[in-house]
């Protein structure tokens, strides 16, 4: 994964992007193709799988029903957690991918964090007693690159196939009932007309990119993480790796990655409305 | 439960004749950043296997100068099983089966001809319906073709299990859970030389001789579909350069 670069290319590919004509002709907004595909997994609740460039990423939703939290007694759970597989690199046996991988889950638990990003309230069952538990687990099974955004557009795209079995609740206090419906076309699915992807705004020279290629990364200095969600709203904002950005480039960098990602998120809508549309289970 | 590992009629849960293996689909080189890669689906189990090397070997103490050595990783995914596991580094059986399957390849790999370097194996499960191993053992086999390590023969692995004297081959998560012996078999078909055998719970003396000749035939057949995937695969990568093998 380390790329070693002459100072010739450094100063070709810094170049390109300050000219906003990068090498493999993508303007500084440009993303490369993104394969993306739901449903993969039919142990789990939802599931999707998204590749961009070299990086590939699975993520599986599985619920559970659990007691709720004192604190929070009206609200459902969701955990996000971030795996990086050995099969991507062999950096990643044991305990080698640990850094990496808290990195990943506190940048995507963040981008959640917001309470208007996805409805906990319609995960509670029973008010003050259980509530549905989401664990999303994003496996990375092959790293080139721009993990955040590939595995935030894999997130959404699995909370949108997740279907939850419709619970009936009967009678109250002890005598209370649930039965979880067993037919596998009795389910409902999340609104996750609110949810973020991360746009990650990497900074190279003078100027600035989306996506950026194992080369590109291996010239930038810093990188901004921004959540954006399908309205135009920032859910999250997150400035990280070393180099300085003066604050006027990153207010650009900003208005760059909030329109970058209103225009993925239009894209990404219409993809999974036109699977809906193909058969179902 | 009794009548759900095998009907009245002959037929098992998922609707499979005693002796029906589950639909394999196998597909080489599937992880760019590999050396060699296979992902392997036999029924709901997907198991994805990456290869790298034969490469300098990381740890001078383990180096061996007459041939090259194996490590092997076993993981299965947090959403792979019907209940969410949570990840564990090294739990015991993860560690176990790393273990096992780096010992069936020591034997099938020609290792003399790299001393000194290291051949590592990382075996992920994204799915897991039963016969883990043994989907790992046969994405293994693939892997290793993808990254041109030469071995003396494919490696097929296959589980079976006893019930009412039929012997179930290629069994499913819920007839693992069934309390009838386990039977693990992999092995290099050609020379029906049997590199790895497991057997959990209890397997009668009687039943021995049929459960190994079906599991045998099994890997057999595995190694058919195997076979012609990787003859595919070959067919497809040499187009690249304008070259047309001989399969």
């Amino acid at each position: 994964m380390t790329t070693r670069l002459s100072n010739a290319e450094i100063q070709y590919i810094v170049d390109g992007v300050e000219q906003d004509f990068r090498s493999d002709g993508r303007g500084a907004e440009d993303y490369r193709q993104i394969e993306l595909e739901t449903r993969v997994l039919p142990n789990t609740n939802g599931s999707a799988r998204c590749k961009l460039g070299k990086t590939e990423v699975l993520v599986g939703v599985k619920a559970e029903v659990v007691d709720v939290d004192v604190h929070a007694p009206h609200i459902g759970k969701l955990v996000i957690t971030a795996d990086c597989s050995a099969v991507a690199s062999p950096k990643f046996v044991g305990k080698g991918s640990e850094a990496l991988e808290n990195d990943l889950t506190n940048v995507l638990s963040f981008l959640y964090n917001s309470t208007n990003t996805i409805s906990l309230k319609d995960l509670c069952i029973v008010k003050g007693e259980s509530c549905w538990q989401l664990h999303v687990d994003v496996l990375f099974v092959q790293c080139g690159g721009n993990l955040f955004d590939v595995a935030s557009i894999a997130l959404k795209a699995a909370l949108y196939s997740t279907t939850l079995p419709i619970v009936k609740v009967s009678g109250e206090g002890i005598e209370m009932e649930m039965e979880v419906s067993d037919d596998p076309y009795h389910v409902w699915k999340l609104d996750v007309s609110n949810c973020p992807i991360c746009i990650t705004l990497y900074q190279i020279g003078g100027g600035f990119a989306v996506d950026p290629s194992e080369e590109e990364v291996a010239c930038s200095e810093g990188f901004v993480h921004v959540g954006v969600q399908p309205n135009g709203d920032m859910s999250s904002m997150e400035k990280a790796g070393a180099g300085n950005i003066d604050p006027t480039t990153l207010l650009e960098m900003v208005e760059v990655g909030v329109r970058v990602g209103e225009e993925i998120h239009k894209q990404l809508n219409k993809q999974l409305d036109a699977e809906k549309s193909l058969a179902k289970l | 439960m009794a009548s759900e590992i095998l009907s009245a009629e002959g037929l098992r849960c998922d609707g499979r004749r005693p002796q029906e293996m589950r639909k394999l689909k196998c597909e080489l080189g599937i992880s760019e950043g590999a050396d060699g890669s296979a992902l392997v689906e036999q029924g709901y189990t997907k198991v994805l296997v990456s290869v790298f090397g034969p490469h300098e070997c990381a740890n001078r103490n383990t180096r061996n100068h007459e041939r090259a050595i194996i490590s092997c990783s076993y993981n299965l995914a947090s959403f792979g099983s019907a209940i969410r596991k949570k990840k564990m580094n090294s739990d015991k059986k993860s560690t176990e089966v790393g273990v096992m399957i780096q010992n069936t390849f020591e034997a099938a790999v020609m290792l003399e001809k790299f001393p000194k370097s290291q051949i590592d194996i990382y075996v992920q499960v994204l799915q897991g319906d039963g016969g883990e191993r043994c989907v790992a053992i046969n994405a293994t086999t693939l892997a290793l073709i993808n990254a041109g390590i030469p071995m003396k023969d494919y490696v097929c692995a296959c589980a079976a299990t006893v019930y009412q004297d039929s012997v179930l081959l290629d069994i499913n998560n819920l007839e693992e859970s069934s309390r009838g012996p386990l039977f693990m078999l992999a092995v290099m078909p050609r020379t029906e030389s049997i590199v790895q055998l497991q057997l959990d719970h209890r397997l009668h003396n009687d039943h021995l001789d049929k459960v190994v000749k079906e599991t045998i035939q099994g890997c057999r057949d595995i190694q058919v579909l195997l076979d012609r995937q990787v003859k595919e695969w070959t067919v497809e990568a040499a187009a690249a350069y304008d070259i047309k093998p001989r399969v």
